[in-house]
């Protein structure tokens, strides 16, 4: 089986917290990364790539101390080695302007709002994840049974 | 109208040759297949020159209308005994030379190219071979030049060319508007690459059409080419990088070129760089093991497929339009040839009349006119079957070195069309960059195309007088 990562990022522990929480029903196949800032998350990307390893969700918040979310999102998103990594932002306090930047330059692959719903997140991620692993052309098999069906049908066919 | 001639001529002229009497060659006893073979051999000319069709389409073409109309299996009409019919070919040679050893051994030369820009072999070669030529621009470019014909020894010229101007672009902003060095650089990289190809057989596709016709006693193997192929190489590198300073010298004193990353040492990139390296020593001592080229070059496939370096995903990204490309003109050589047409047609035309040495500079003149305005390969595919049958038939080239010496002088000057965007995609890319003028391009280009052609003469000269071909 390949490594494949989810990173959450999020300057406040307990919004990481759970957000691993949410989506622990994964973690089985795959390895949830925490970092509490963006450049956390770009020193964990380079070693991650050195190791030769999928990153595949990339979730992260966007007023951070630092480097804000959408920042970080528009580097990995022009950065050749992570090519498809799918991009979620989770934030409550993004400006229009914010989001007009994270959809033209991070090239966003999905928003959610905090306060959000677990089921809606995990639901989401799986989603994300089962496109990842098709277009990079990962054997699915080992994660058919908690990968999301209906995308898999609609990449696969 | 004009827009349709090029549909229209490429239907209407061989269909033209098909009806014409046989008397009407020319040609004495010319049979039916041989007929046919004339006419799939106009139709493949013109596709390839007007391209109505993409030149790969050409090769497929070629090879359908053989297994359809001079095959043993071909349209039941095709088949009537008849004196005039001639001998029709085995479908499955026809289809055989999809899976021709020298298709094989492109296989090979793709497996360890994607395998090495997957494992950013290339990308991380380039950053230290770089340093050691600091940060002077001139030395710089010839740094780059130097890396880029060697990568484009055993990869793609196109790849190497879009890596090394990937590497280029960021560095090429910081110059002035008016700084000719900028010229310089972006002709540096196709230049190289374009160079580069002729140095192993694998280097680009025409060498691999000419091995189809150096076999047997005048059979290359891959590290013989390399012994003349390299120094060739060596030598126009450095007529190219002269020239580029002088013509457009640069006035920015210092450039950095920043390549960012480090050597991966994952188990899986570690056997990427083991099987590079083992292959390449195979492939040059092909008289220690017994394996030919041929053989070697599916090691890399069965290893990199074993350790899921090459995946299911990755298979897609193999140029099989190039792979076909050549099989259409191997296809096309082996028409020629099985059906006797091209030594019928060398006998009929009274070449011997001809000084030898006219014919090697007049067939590799027009090579070079053509390879400047259409395909590297279908220019190959085209001349060399041609050239060959003419060069096995003329006893007056043996003083000169025989066939081989006639088919190298072909096969190099293929590779030194280089003078317009149009000639290869390494000029296409190149001049998408904004920073070449088609007039500067070519310039440069005709210029070397010329030099190499010279070059070439005086190569195969010396090595003539030292016996080695």
């Amino acid at each position: 089986m390949e490594k494949i990562n989810i990173i959450c990022v999020d300057d406040e522990r307990e919004v990481l917290d759970s957000v691993v929480r949410d989506l622990d029903y994964l973690s089985d196949i795959i390895n949830i990364e925490e970092c509490e800032s963006a450049v956390e998350c770009l020193e964990l990307l380079e070693e991650l790539d050195a190791n030769q390893e999928y990153v595949a969700v990339l979730i992260s918040d966007h007023v951070m101390p630092g480097k804000t979310g959408v920042e970080l999102l528009t580097e990995v998103e022009v950065d050749p080695r992570f090519l498809g990594t799918k991009k979620l932002l989770l934030t409550g306090l993004a400006t229009q302007a914010d989001t007009i930047k994270a959809i033209n330059n991070a090239k966003l692959d999905n928003f959610l709002e905090k306060v959000w719903d677990p089921v809606e997140l995990l639901q989401t991620v799986k989603e994300l994840l089962t496109e990842y692993i098709v277009e990079r052309g990962i054997d699915y098999d080992d994660y058919l049974e908690k990968l999301d069906a209906p995308t898999l049908y609609r990449l696969v066919k | 109208m004009k827009n349709n001639m090029k549909f229209i001529l490429p239907i209407l002229i061989p269909l033209i040759i098909l009806l014409l009497p046989s008397s009407s060659f020319g040609i004495e006893g010319l049979t039916l297949v041989e007929q046919r073979v004339i006419a799939i051999f106009v139709m493949a000319a013109l596709c390839w020159v007007l391209e109505p069709i993409p030149i790969y389409a050409t090769s497929l073409l070629i090879i359908v209308l053989e297994l359809l109309i001079i095959s043993d299996q071909g349209l039941w009409f095709t088949k009537f005994e008849s004196p005039e019919l001639g001998e029709l070919i085995s479908y499955k040679v026809i289809m055989g030379t999809f899976a021709s050893p020298i298709i094989m051994l492109f296989l090979g030369g793709f497996f360890l190219a994607i395998a090495a820009t997957k494992y950013r072999l290339d990308i991380n070669l380039a950053r230290v071979l770089l340093k050691p030529f600091g940060q002077n621009p001139k030395y710089v470019m010839l740094g780059l030049m130097i890396i880029t014909a060697v990568f484009s020894m055993f990869m793609s010229n196109t790849a190497t060319t879009a890596m090394m101007l990937s590497i280029l672009t960021p560095v090429l902003a910081l110059f002035s508007q008016d700084d000719l060095g900028k010229v310089a650089f972006a002709l540096s990289v196709p230049v190289a690459a374009n160079i580069g190809g002729i140095g192993t057989p694998i280097g680009t596709p025409p060498n691999a059409v000419a091995l189809k016709y150096l076999v047997d006693e005048n059979s290359i193997s891959f590290g013989e080419w390399m012994i003349f192929g390299v120094p060739f190489v060596i030598l126009m590198l450095a007529i190219a990088w002269f020239f580029l300073i002088a013509l457009f010298p640069a006035s920015i004193k210092e450039i950095n070129l920043n390549i960012k990353g480090r050597f991966l040492k994952t188990p899986k990139a570690i056997t990427v760089y083991v099987t590079f390296i083992v292959t390449i020593l195979l492939w040059l001592m092909g008289g220690l093991h017994g394996m030919n080229s041929y053989v070697v070059a599916l090691i890399p496939v069965a290893v990199f497929s074993m350790f899921k370096i090459i995946t299911k995903e990755d298979l897609k990204k193999i140029s099989w339009d190039v792979l076909w490309l050549v099989s259409g003109g191997i296809a096309l050589g082996v028409a020629l040839d099985k059906s006797g047409l091209a030594k019928n047609a060398i006998d009929a035309i009274p070449f011997a009349g001809l000084h030898p040495l006219l014919l090697i500079a007049g067939a590799s003149l027009l090579c070079l006119l053509m390879a400047n305005f259409m395909s590297h390969t279908a220019t190959a595919n085209l001349l060399l079957p041609l050239v060959a049958a003419l060069g096995a038939s003329m006893h007056g080239l043996l003083p000169y070195g025989g066939e081989v010496v006639l088919i190298l002088a072909v096969t190099f000057a293929a590779s030194l069309g280089m003078s317009l965007p149009i000639s290869t995609p390494p000029n296409a890319l190149a001049f998408a960059s904004g920073h070449v003028e088609t007039k500067q391009m070519a310039k440069v280009g005709g210029v070397l195309g010329i030099v190499g052609l010279l070059v070439t003469y005086v190569m195969l000269f010396i090595l003539n007088q030292m016996e080695f071909i």
